[in-house]
């Protein structure tokens, strides 16, 4: 995070780019060949930049009539093969859940930008906020884990769209990336021709040989997928099915296609793990956050250690699968962990206490402005 | 009712789970004749269906790919697999939408979206007028007088005329039957075989509500859509309108191996200097569509032209022509973690626009210590104190180039960066209108040079 690209970067190849056009700049280099739209302020530069650029290459861009459409596009067009991605804020996402669900269950590769601000659509649409954290990972029926990445800064939105893009198609599997108002829609100096090489995983390729539509052994096997109108008979349903693709109610196999959709996630929850470390030897108290507070933190325990405090900084930038194990370890030999976040209850603070109720949780929480380094610094 | 393996339509040997005299059954049949009739390979084909008993056709044909989608959605899931295929794969997709009357109901914008884009699918509307999976409930398409679950007494609000609405989109292909009737696997044939969108709605009795509800059967649906208005038979066929993916293509091509344009052609080579020792922070205020924002951006491209790290903020109100318009920026030598701006080290405003949001904010009450103002002369009667700098910005310089100069201004009073380095930051990023903007920065220079030499401009106003 923010890291010093100066040092290493010619002053030309510097420029402005926001969290927003980062986004698109991952999502396009990724391989991402087919994003659906919808007007919502603050994610709208990601429809426009990603409408110009797509439609620059003779790759699909589209205009959707509600957001309902626009994942359902994306949607349709990956179950064809083609990597896509949409991109909202919470009204919107509040009506593409059971899409986003109904990719979860067909195993549909797909991501969604989230970038959170005050809801509904008439709740501020220019003031960050952090409020949708569970509501994106809580959004399906079930319990299934989304994997949910949230980036800090323009270089993450790049870096992390890229990984959501290969976890998705590494997975079969909708992936949120979790942007918020401050992060997507303030510009930073970015090198454009030095950015992180990230490695996108593969969907993986279904043969004729030994073909079934859901296809897997062990339950946290990803089956491998065949496009519609190929040579391979895709059977697709949103419904509980078996392995050949059929609605069926509760026999044995229907429940292990059901479990297999949670197992396949959490499987790889450790390789998914991605956090910033600035922990501190023997550090007292340890700080959580992540998207735009997490900077704010970061700067609260470089101005406590300056004061000299003994204090650890955790960002994370995979919040679900929950990295449970980065979070233990950087907590190691801390009295008190605060989780500082943008919203009045601090709601990933209750599901982190649920995962490490051993640790003591205390939290920094507002809503409507951004929370500053000297608050959280008080709580630490 | 079961079927035998049927090579003539596609059809498996699985039972037809329909009720005794549901059309579905028949309309499926009707589907595969068609399919079969159109010479197409099954690994083309592609059925999604909604969500009702019409969601249950997708394991009658065994070997076409077929897709269960959620209630209302089928269009859209379809339309996506369909732009995917023809502007991006090979563009043999035949993509069928089996969707009810429910359905449509609650799906109508993907259906009109896909109408008016043209995009080249067929959809199979059955309209049995009620929803029956889930107890005969009445739709959008249920006649005046017909009675459902929902309306015993009979419908009392008009059915939605798919026709007209139709219409109204510009549709290519649109028709009425009757799943009985013996032409339905030519119309069906002919509406896949449409380049564009096609809708077939099919008039169905449903044999568990309407049936007993109405006192009527399958001999009175012609009657029933005839005294609603509704006409049977290919009512619009009209080829002048291609399918969007032809039009998307022609449009959009795909580039043969030319790059894709870069920015940032006009960057210099050279490092500037600069004299920032800690973070300094900068609100530009003035009116929407005076080029505040622009303003910010070549501060801040200076910055980094400068090897500093920078931040920039931009607020509007929604109505983006008018009102205020605000950049926070962020400069420092270190990497910036907090990009929040509590307390700036200078305001600027350009126009009454600008200070009625910055009062708004607070930003100057919030001045951090040695904080400045830089503001138009118009203002001044609004401002004073120490600090505070009122210039004819708008006068010498113009409403457009007033941030610019304000900026200008304050870095020549702070020299924490080169005056070059807003020159080039200048040839970065401004096109045509770079020589203006130039002339903006030097005709402030020398404004900010009287300023200096009058000092009864600087506060007490």
């Amino acid at each position: 995070m923010a890291t010093d690209i100066r040092a290493e970067s010619a002053p030309s190849s510097l420029t402005l780019r926001s969290g927003n056009q980062m986004v698109a700049e991952g999502a396009l280099r990724a391989g991402c060949r087919f994003f659906s739209g919808y007007p919502i302020t603050p994610a709208s530069e990601i429809y426009r930049e990603m409408t110009v650029r797509l439609q620059a290459r003779g790759d699909v861009a589209l205009g959707a009539p509600d957001e309902i459409s626009a994942l359902c596009y994306c949607i349709g067009a990956s179950q064809r093969g083609a990597k896509a991605m949409t991109a909202t804020s919470g009204p919107g996402w509040a009506l593409m859940i059971e899409a986003f669900q109904y990719a979860l269950m067909t195993e549909t590769p797909v991501v969604v930008v989230l970038v959170q601000r005050l809801g509904p659509s008439t709740g501020g649409a220019t003031q960050g906020a952090q409020g949708d954290v569970l509501l994106a990972e809580f959004a399906t029926s079930g319990g299934y884990t989304v994997p949910v990445f949230a980036p800090s800064t323009p270089v993450e939105c790049f870096t992390l769209t890229m990984e959501a893009f290969s976890w998705s198609e590494a997975l079969r599997t909708p992936v949120v990336v979790l942007s918020d108002k401050e992060v997507a829609m303030t510009y930073e100096a970015v090198d454009l021709a030095r950015l992180p090489e990230v490695p996108v995983h593969a969907r993986p390729m279904a043969s004729a040989e030994g073909y079934r539509p859901v296809r897997f052994g062990a339950l946290d096997e990803v089956p491998p997928f065949a496009p519609l109108a190929g040579s391979l008979k895709v059977t697709l349903t949103g419904s509980a099915h078996n392995k050949d693709g059929w609605l069926r109610k509760n026999d044995a196999e229907t429940l292990d296609v059901l479990r297999h959709l949670e197992a396949k996630v959490d499987a790889r929850a450790r390789d998914m793990a991605m956090v910033t470390r600035d922990l501190q030897e023997d550090a007292d108290a340890l700080v959580v956050s992540y998207g735009i507070t997490s900077r704010a933190a970061r700067e609260a325990v470089r101005l406590g250690r300056a004061a000299g405090r003994r204090l650890s900084f955790l960002g994370l930038l995979t919040l679900f699968p929950i990295p449970v194990e980065a979070i233990r370890e950087a907590a190691r030999t801390v009295r008190r962990v605060v989780v500082a976040e943008e919203n009045l209850s601090g709601l990933y603070r209750k599901v982190l206490g649920g995962a490490l109720p051993d640790l003591e949780w205390h939290g920094v929480n507002t809503l409507g402005r951004m929370i500053r380094p000297a608050e959280i610094l008080e709580a630490l | 009712m079961t079927t035998g393996p049927d090579r003539q339509s596609f059809l498996g040997d699985r039972p037809v789970p329909y009720c005794k005299g549901c059309g579905h059954g028949l309309v499926a049949r009707r589907l595969g004749e068609a399919l079969v009739r159109l010479g197409l390979d099954a690994s083309q084909i592609v059925l999604t269906s909604d969500i009702g008993c019409v969601g249950l056709v997708d394991p009658l044909f065994p070997t076409l790919h077929t897709v269960h989608t959620i209630h209302g959605r089928s269009t859209a899931v379809a339309a996506g697999a369909v732009l995917a295929d023809t502007v991006l794969g090979e563009g043999r997709m035949k993509n069928i939408v089996m969707i009810g009357d429910g359905g449509a109901t609650i799906g109508l914008l993907h259906l009109t979206q896909a109408a008016l884009m043209n995009v080249d699918l067929t959809v199979l509307l059955h309209n049995n007028m009620l929803y029956g999976m889930t107890g005969g409930q009445h739709s959008a398409l249920t006649p005046e007088g017909f009675a459902t679950s929902t309306t015993p007494q009979g419908n009392w609000v008009p059915a939605l005329d798919m026709e007209q609405l139709l219409r109204g989109c510009q549709a290519g292909f649109f028709a009425r039957q009757l799943a009985t009737d013996a032409e339905l696997a030519d119309v069906i044939a002919s509406a896949i075989a449409f380049p564009g969108f096609a809708l077939v709605e099919i008039l169905e009795l449903c044999t568990g509500f309407g049936v007993p509800l109405n006192h009527m059967d399958g001999k009175a649906l012609r009657a029933l859509a005839e005294a609603d208005g509704r006409q049977l038979g290919t009512r619009i066929h009209r080829n002048d309108r291609r399918p969007y993916h032809e039009v998307y293509r022609e449009r959009f091509p795909a580039p043969s191996g030319r790059p894709e344009a870069t920015r940032g052609d006009g960057s210099p080579a050279r490092v500037f200097a600069h004299r920032l020792q800690r973070p300094a922070t900068v609100v530009v205020a003035g009116s929407a569509g005076e080029r505040v924002q622009t303003a910010a951006a070549i501060l801040c491209q200076a910055a980094i032209l400068s090897r500093l790290h920078c931040v920039q903020k931009n607020d509007y109100p929604v109505t983006v022509g008018s009102g205020f318009s605000l950049s926070e920026v962020k400069l420092a030598p270190e990497p910036i973690l907090y990009t929040g701006a509590d307390a700036p080290d200078a305001v600027l405003i350009t126009s009454a626009d600008g200070l009625r949001e910055v009062r708004g904010r607070g930003d100057l009450n919030r001045l951090g210590p040695g904080g400045v103002v830089i503001a138009d002369e118009s203002l001044a009667s609004e401002l004073s104190g120490d600090g505070v700098l009122t210039l004819p910005l708008r006068r010498a310089l113009s409403p457009d180039t007033a941030a610019l100069g304000a900026v200008a201004i304050l870095n020549q009073r702070n020299g924490m960066l080169e005056r070059e380095a807003l020159l080039a930051a200048i040839g970065v990023l401004a096109g045509d209108g770079r020589a203006a903007l130039e002339r903006a920065v030097e005709t402030a220079v020398s404004l900010a040079g009287q300023a200096a030499a009058d000092p009864a401009e600087e506060g007490g106003r």
